[in-house]
C-alpha cells in the first residue's frame, strides 16, 4: 500500500529523469540559445524555443484575460447569489464543459469558430492566435470557476453573517468580505488556470495555425502561432529517435514540465494558505 | 431602496457569465448533435475498412478497461493508505504535493514519458499496454483523491463499532470502509474514465495506430481509438467535416455519459449523508 | 417608552413552525432577556427584529414588529438602514479577518459615515465604549484574531456601536467566554443600557438575574411568560417558568 502511495512521486520523478536524459543531447549542443534562440527549423536542424515559448504564453494569456473574469464572476454568481437548488446543476453542467476532450474541442474549433473569426477579421485562415486563446479560455473556465467556488464556499457562513447584520448589501458583502478572504483560493485557481492551458495540445495545435515565429507587432493575436505542445505533437512522429530534433522535443517536453511543476507548487501553496487562513 | 435595486441589476450582470459558459456548452452539444443524421447504427458494428467504427470503438473499450484494471487497484490501495494508515507528517505532504503536480501534468508530457519509458525502455513498443500505462498514470489522481474523499466519509462510528469488537485495522477498512466508501470509489473511476477516454495527446505516440486489420490479438499490439482517429483525420488527412462527424459524437456522448452518471452519483451521495455538509 | 412591539409574530423554517404568535412589548434603554430551553426559538426571535432571519433559505415570517411605531416588515422600509439601526452580537465571536481597526471601520464604510481622520475618531469612540480601547490602543493594525476570545467579543461589541445603532442585540455573548471575560460583558452590558436598547439572549439563570430589567420566557415558540425580571424571579406565574428556572429542566 504504501508502495502504491509512492507511485505517484516514483513516477513524477522518473518522469523528470527521462525526459531530462533524453534532452541531454539538445540542451548540450545549444545550451541556453535553446531557450533563447529565435529560430526552431528542422531543414536547418536549428532549434531555438524562444517563439514557441512566446506562442504558448500568448495564447494562455489571451485566455485568460477571457476565462479569469468569466469564472470568477461565474463562481460568484453560483456560490452566492444563485439558489441552492439550482446550484449543483449549473456546476455540473460546468463540470461537464470541463469533460469534453479536447480533440472535440479543437474539431468545433476549427471547422466552426476560425471560419467566424476569418470572416470577422477578413483573413484568409482563421487558424490564430485569437482562435486558440478562445478555444483555451472555454477549456480554462471550468477549472477556475471550480477550484475558485470551492474556496468561496468556505468562507464561514459567521463573517458573511457579521456584514449583513451590519446593514451591509449583498453586493458589499461578497466585495468586502467574501473577495478578500477567498483571495489566495480564486489566485490558485488562475494559476491551475494557467497550468491546464499550457499544457493543453491537441485543441490549440489544430486552431493556432503553427507559425514557429513570434509574431509582428508581438501582441498580434490575429497572426498564427506555435506552442511548445503544439510541436512536440506534430514532430515526434517524424523524428527519427537519436537525432537532434528528437532530443530537441524533450528538451520542450523538459521546458514544459518545469513550468507545471512551478505552477502547481505555487497554486498548492496558495490553496493551503487559503485554508489557513480561514481556520482563523 | 435605491441600493436594493442597483444591486439586483448588478446580480443580474453577474449571471451573464454564468449563462455564457452554459450558451457554450449548448451550443458545442447542438453542433455535435446536428452531425447525428450522418450516423446510422450498423456503423457501429461495421469494421472501419468497411467504412465504420467497429475498430475504433473496441480499441477505446480496451484501452479504458485496462487503464482502469491498473489505476484502479493502485488508487484505491494509496487511498487506503493515505488516509487510513499513514501518520500525517513530511512524507504525506510530499505525496500529496506529487499528486497534485501529476493530476495537473500536461498529458502531452505524459504521453512523452510514455513513450520513452513504457514503449522503449520496457520495450513495450507502440502497444495497447503501453496505452493501458500511460492512461493509468493520468487516471491515477482522479482515483486517489476520489477514493480518499469517499473513505473520509465513512463515519468514524462505523469503525469503532467494528474496532471495538476486535477487529483488527485491515478487516475494519475490508469489511467496513470500503463497502461504505463504494460508491464513492466507482465514481472517481467513472470521472477517471471520463478524463482519459477522449485523451489523445498521451496515446499519440504510444499505442495508436489509424488503421489496424481487425482487433489487436495481443496486448503488445497497436490499437485503433477514436479520439486518435479523429485527430488525424483532421489533423494530418484534412478530411471534410461530414466524414469525421460520425467520430466525434460517438467520443462526445461516450466521454458526456461516463462523466455525467460519475457526477450524478457523486452529488447524490454527497446528499445522502447530510451530517457530512 | 415602548422601543420595539413585536405583534403576533409567526416564524417558519420550511415547514418548520418555529415561532408561534409571539407578542411582546420592549421598553426603551432596558435590558430584556430572552431565555428558555434550546431550541425554543430564542435566536430567531432576536434574528427577526433585525431581519437576519430573511438571509436563511426557506424562511418565511407574519406578523409584525414596529421599532418607534414603524413596521419593519413594511415593503418601503430599508433593511440595510434598518440593520444599521439595530446592531447585533453573535454567539460565537466573529471579527472579520482584518485588523481590529478594520473591524471596527467596516459598518462606517459601508455605509459611508466617515472617512480619514474623523473614522479614526469613530474607531477610538467606539472601542472605549466597548471597553476594549486600553487594550488595544498600540495594536490596532494587528490581525483581530491576535485577541483574546472575551476581547473578540467585546471587539465584536464596538464593530455593532459604531454605526449608532438603536438597539443591542446579544445573542449568547458569553457562551464562549471564560468567567471572567463574561464579567466584563456583563459589566458592560449594564452600562450599554444606559444608551441603548438592550435585548440579549441567554442560557443562563443567573446571568439574566444580574444583567436584566425584563425577562421573557419561550418554551416551544411560544412566549410563556414576561415581566420585570425581579417579579418573574421572585414570583413566576406560569409553572413552566418557574420549573426552568429552579434548573428542573433547560
Ligand atoms: N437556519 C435554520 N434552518 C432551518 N431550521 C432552523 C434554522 N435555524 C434554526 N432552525 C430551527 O428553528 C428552531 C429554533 O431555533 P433557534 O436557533 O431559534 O433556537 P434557540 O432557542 O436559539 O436554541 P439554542 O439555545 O440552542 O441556541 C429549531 O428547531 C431549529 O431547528
Ligand atoms: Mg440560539
Amino acid at each position: 500500500m504504501l508502495l502504491c502511495a509512492l507511485l505517484s512521486i516514483i513516477f513524477l520523478f522518473l518522469m523528470l529523469l527521462f525526459i531530462a536524459r533524453e534532452g541531454m543531447q539538445a540542451l548540450l549542443t545549444f545550451g541556453m540559445d535553446f531557450v533563447t534562440g529565435h529560430v526552431w527549423d528542422t531543414n536547418l536542424n536549428l532549434y531555438g524555443a524562444l517563439p514557441l515559448i512566446y506562442g504558448s504564453l500568448m495564447v494562455v494569456a489571451g485566455a485568460l484575460m477571457v476565462a479569469v473574469p468569466l469564472g470568477v464572476a461565474t463562481a460568484i454568481f453560483v456560490e452566492e447569489v444563485l439558489p441552492f437548488s439550482l446550484r449543483d446543476l449549473i456546476k455540473s453542467l460546468i463540470e461537464l464543459l470541463a469533460s469534453i476532450p479536447s480533440v472535440i474541442y479543437g474539431f468545433i474549433g476549427v471547422l466552426f469558430l476560425a471560419p467566424r473569426v476569418a470572416s470577422i477579421f477578413g483573413l484568409s485562415s482563421g487558424t490564430v492566435a485569437l482562435t486558440a486563446s478562445l478555444v483555451l479560455a472555454v477549456m480554462t473556465v471550468p477549472t477556475i470557476v471550480s477550484i475558485s467556488g470551492e474556496t468561496i464556499a468556505a468562507v464561514p457562513k459567521e463573517y458573511k453573517e457579521a456584514a449583513l447584520a451590519l446593514g451591509a448589501t449583498k453586493w458589499q458583502t461578497v466585495k468586502d468580505v467574501v473577495i478578500p478572504t477567498a483571495k489566495s483560493g480564486i489566485l490558485a485557481s488562475v494559476m491551475l488556470g494557467f497550468g491546464r492551458a499550457i499544457g493543453e495540445t491537441v485543441a490549440v495545435l489544430m486552431v493556432a495555425g503553427n507559425v514557429a515565429m513570434i509574431p509582428t507587432p508581438p501582441w498580434n493575436f490575429l497572426s498564427p502561432v506555435y506552442t511548445l505542445t503544439a510541436v512536440i505533437a506534430m514532430q515526434m512522429g517524424e523524428a527519427a529517435i537519436g537525432t537532434l530534433e528528437y532530443s530537441a522535443l524533450f528538451g520542450l517536453g523538459l521546458i514544459l514540465f518545469i513550468i507545471t511543476l512551478i505552477v502547481n507548487s505555487l497554486a498548492d501553496i496558495l490553496v493551503k494558505r487559503g485554508v489557513k487562513r480561514l481556520g482563523g | 431602496m435605491a441600493g436594493k435595486i442597483s444591486e439586483k441589476v448588478f446580480f443580474a450582470i453577474l449571471g451573464v457569465p454564468t449563462i455564457i459558459c452554459l450558451a457554450v456548452f449548448l451550443w458545442i452539444t447542438s453542433i455535435l448533435l446536428s452531425g447525428i443524421g450522418t450516423l446510422r447504427l450498423d456503423l457501429l458494428t461495421t469494421s472501419v475498412l468497411k467504412g465504420g467504427f467497429f475498430e475504433m470503438i473496441v480499441g477505446t473499450a480496451y484501452l479504458l478497461l485496462g487503464a482502469t484494471g491498473v489505476a484502479g487497484p493502485i488508487g484505491v490501495f494509496a487511498a487506503i493508505y493515505l488516509t487510513e494508515y499513514a501518520r500525517h507528517g513530511r512524507l504525506t505532504r510530499i505525496i500529496d504535493q506529487a499528486i497534485n503536480n501529476l493530476a495537473g501534468m500536461p498529458s502531452i508530457i505524459i504521453g512523452l514519458f510514455g513513450y520513452t519509458f513504457f514503449c522503449r525502455q520496457l520495450g513495450l513498443g507502440i502497444s495497447l499496454a503501453a496505452g493501458w500505462l500511460t492512461l493509468a498514470l493520468m487516471m491515477l489522481p482522479i482515483v486517489i483523491r476520489g477514493t480518499e474523499e469517499a473513505i473520509k466519509m465513512v463515519p468514524n462510528t462505523f469503525k469503532e463499532a467494528a474496532l471495538a469488537l476486535g477487529a483488527s485495522k485491515w478487516e475494519t477498512t475490508k469489511s467496513i470502509t470500503l463497502p461504505s466508501a463504494a460508491p464513492g470509489i466507482i465514481t472517481s473511476v467513472l470521472l477517471g474514465i471520463a478524463r482519459v477516454a477522449g485523451e489523445t495527446a498521451a496515446i499519440l505516440f504510444t499505442a495508436c495506430v489509424l488503421v489496424t486489420r481487425g482487433l489487436p490479438k495481443s496486448p503488445f499490439e497497436p490499437v485503433m481509438a477514436l479520439a486518435f482517429n479523429l485527430f488525424v483525420k483532421i489533423v494530418a488527412l484534412g478530411e471534410p467535416p461530414e466524414k469525421v462527424f460520425g467520430i466525434a459524437l460517438i467520443l462526445f456522448l461516450l466521454v458526456i455519459s461516463f462523466a455525467a452518471v460519475g457526477i450524478a452519483l457523486r452529488i447524490y451521495y454527497r446528499r445522502k449523508q447530510p451530517w457530512l455538509r | 417608552m415602548a422601543k420595539v412591539d413585536i405583534r403576533k409574530l409567526n416564524v417558519w423554517f420550511k415547514e418548520n413552525h418555529v415561532l408561534k404568535d409571539v407578542t411582546l412589548t420592549i421598553k426603551e434603554n432596558a435590558v430584556t432577556a430572552i431565555m428558555g430551553p434550546s431550541g425554543c426559538g430564542k435566536s430567531t426571535l432576536l434574528r427577526a427584529i433585525n431581519r437576519m432571519n430573511e438571509t436563511i433559505d426557506g424562511c418565511r415570517t407574519t406578523g409584525e414588529i414596529y421599532i418607534d411605531g414603524q413596521n419593519i416588515y413594511d415593503g418601503s422600509i430599508d433593511v440595510y438602514e434598518l440593520r444599521r439601526r439595530v446592531g447585533m452580537v453573535f454567539q460565537k465571536p466573529n471579527p472579520l479577518p482584518k485588523s481590529i481597526f478594520e473591524n471596527v471601520a467596516f459598518g462606517l464604510k459601508i455605509h459611508k459615515m466617515a472617512d480619514g481622520q474623523k473614522l479614526a475618531e469613530f474607531v477610538e469612540k467606539s472601542l472605549k465604549e466597548a471597553a476594549l480601547w486600553e487594550e488595544v490602543k498600540d495594536r490596532l493594525n494587528e490581525s483581530a484574531f491576535s485577541l483574546s476570545g472575551g476581547q473578540q467579543q467585546r471587539l465584536c461589541i464596538a464593530r455593532a456601536l459604531a454605526v449608532n445603532p438603536e438597539i443591542i442585540l446579544l445573542d449568547e455573548p458569553c457562551s464562549a467566554l471564560d468567567p471572567i471575560a463574561t464579567q466584563k460583558i456583563e459589566t458592560l452590558i449594564r452600562e450599554l443600557a444606559e444608551k441603548y436598547t438592550v435585548i440579549i439572549v441567554t442560557h443562563n439563570v443567573q446571568q439574566a438575574a444580574r444583567v436584566s430589567d425584563y425577562v421573557a420566557f419561550l418554551y416551544l415558540g411560544k412566549l410563556i411568560e414576561y415581566g420585570p425580571t425581579k417579579r418573574v424571579f421572585e414570583n413566576p406565574e406560569n409553572e413552566l417558568t418557574e420549573r426552568y428556572l429552579t434548573g428542573e429542566f433547560g
